[in-house]
């Protein structure tokens, strides 16, 4: 193995494990979302509100069979904690295509927590401040 | 045989990555136990205390040569509250920590306590947006500056979280008001002192509207803090509480961890200043939490 082959591995690990790095939120993950069930979501994005405590953006999400159209909301972490990933209030804007892989809410409502945003057309993937996988506190 | 040993180094560096924080925190604590000699303190820093790789600077004084709790004059930076438990002794925990079953509830306090652990903290009043009240104070991010009065008889505790504050009244002699008197609240009646190198902070007077800790610690009117803050070094403050509440535990039992000092943004940008946030603004959550009831019923 080369050693910028060694490099390349190295900095995915780096930066998946960045985005795998769970934060701080101002609830308990496992109060309002399920990690039994995963999201893997593509849509258009129809607001994005850039506020505390969480940044929240809607998507409209095509039924490939029904062709009916759902409007599904996703919360990320804080505008200050996303940034450090690399976020800024323009990263997304409307009706920009977005993929988002994160965890459904327990309410089976179309809501969700956001993992990670992957623009569609640039393929720019950025981590979303999810609190998911902090270990419960006592 | 390469690739096993490039599978090592890796799985290493990123096991590294994780534990960077803890370890680097355990090194401020120890650095300040020898007193820390060198450097010049603040100018370096990170999220979670990761600046204070190398040896920190030592605990920064005022021309009288009392113990500065914040930054040294001509810096900038705050602490990094937001992680911190008085149960249990993992990641920045001080070793003396009760663990879980050692904590010495009533019985009804520990069926509580378990209820809110059983419902993952749906109950959380913080998680609706009250305030994180009494030394859970300290476990909330944003940030916290430290300002100290001495002419006024007063030191400030800033939270960058809500923008809450605690003011500990510092006159020599001061008595809380009597029982009858004091307005139960989130931040009660606070009295402090010091002893050599330690703010000592004597609180009553809560309400019982907040959890002690995320977890669900359970507490009543009768709860009494006695606080104590050391700044071991400069990038590194001690905090260790006693928790007396003869309502809800058999006996008063004590904890603490260290708090690490940050000299960047809370988005990690150049500036090492707390930054507004407000819970209310766009929370959203407790509808749902509202919804899960319903769908539970």
């Amino acid at each position: 193995m080369t050693c910028s082959r060694i490099g390349f591995f190295a900095l995915a690990l780096i930066i998946a494990a960045a985005l795998a790095t769970p934060l701080l939120a101002h609830h308990s993950f496992a109060a309002e979302y399920d990690s039994k069930q995963p999201i893997n979501i593509k849509g258009a994005v129809t607001k994005v509100e850039w506020m505390n405590p969480h940044v929240y953006f809607y998507i409209d999400v095509r039924d490939e069979q029904t062709g009916k159209i759902t409007n599904w909301a996703f919360e990320m972490g804080a505008p200050a904690v996303i940034q450090r990933n690399g976020w800024t209030r323009n990263s997304m804007k409307i009706g920009d295509l977005v993929i988002v892989e994160g965890t459904r809410a327990k309410s089976g409502a179309p809501h969700g927590n956001a993992r990670s945003v992957t623009l569609a057309a640039t393929g720019k993937k950025l981590g979303a401040g999810s609190s998911e996988g902090q270990v419960p506190e006592q | 045989m390469r690739n096993h040993r490039l599978h090592i180094v890796i799985i290493t560096g990123v096991l590294g990555l994780f534990l960077l924080p803890f370890a680097l925190t355990a090194q401020d604590a120890g650095a300040g136990a020898r007193g820390g000699q060198r450097g010049a303190g603040g100018a370096r820093g990170g999220r979670g205390g990761r600046g204070a790789a190398q040896p920190s600077a030592p605990t920064p004084r005022w021309p009288d040569g009392r113990v500065n709790l914040d930054a040294a004059p001509g810096q900038k930076g705050f602490w990094n509250v937001m992680q911190g438990n008085v149960v249990g002794r993992n990641g920045s925990a001080l070793p003396t920590n009760l663990t879980l079953d050692e904590v010495p509830f009533q019985d009804w306090a520990r069926s509580v306590y378990e209820y809110r652990q059983s419902r993952q903290g749906l109950d959380d009043p913080h998680a609706r947006c009250y305030p994180a009240g009494g030394m859970r104070f300290f476990t909330v991010p944003n940030g916290l500056n430290i300002v100290d009065q001495p002419e006024l008889n007063r030191i400030f505790l800033i939270s960058g979280e809500n923008r809450d504050w605690r003011r500990i009244a510092m006159e020599p002699g001061r008595k809380h008001p009597p029982e009858d008197q004091i307005v139960p609240s989130y931040f009660g009646d606070s009295i402090g002192h010091w002893e050599g190198e330690t703010l000592v902070v004597d609180t009553v007077g809560f309400n019982e509207r907040f959890w002690v800790i995320r977890g669900g610690l359970p507490h009543t009117r009768f709860l009494h803090l006695v606080e104590r803050f050391t700044r071991v070094n400069y990038n590194s403050l001690k905090y260790e509480v006693t928790i007396d509440d003869k309502g809800a535990y058999t006996r008063p039992w004590s904890g603490g961890w260290l708090i690490p000092w940050q000299t960047v943004n809370y988005d990690n940008s150049p500036g090492g200043e707390i930054h507004e946030y407000f819970c209310h603004d766009n929370e959203r959550d407790s509808e749902r939490f509202d919804l899960d009831e319903t769908r539970s019923k």
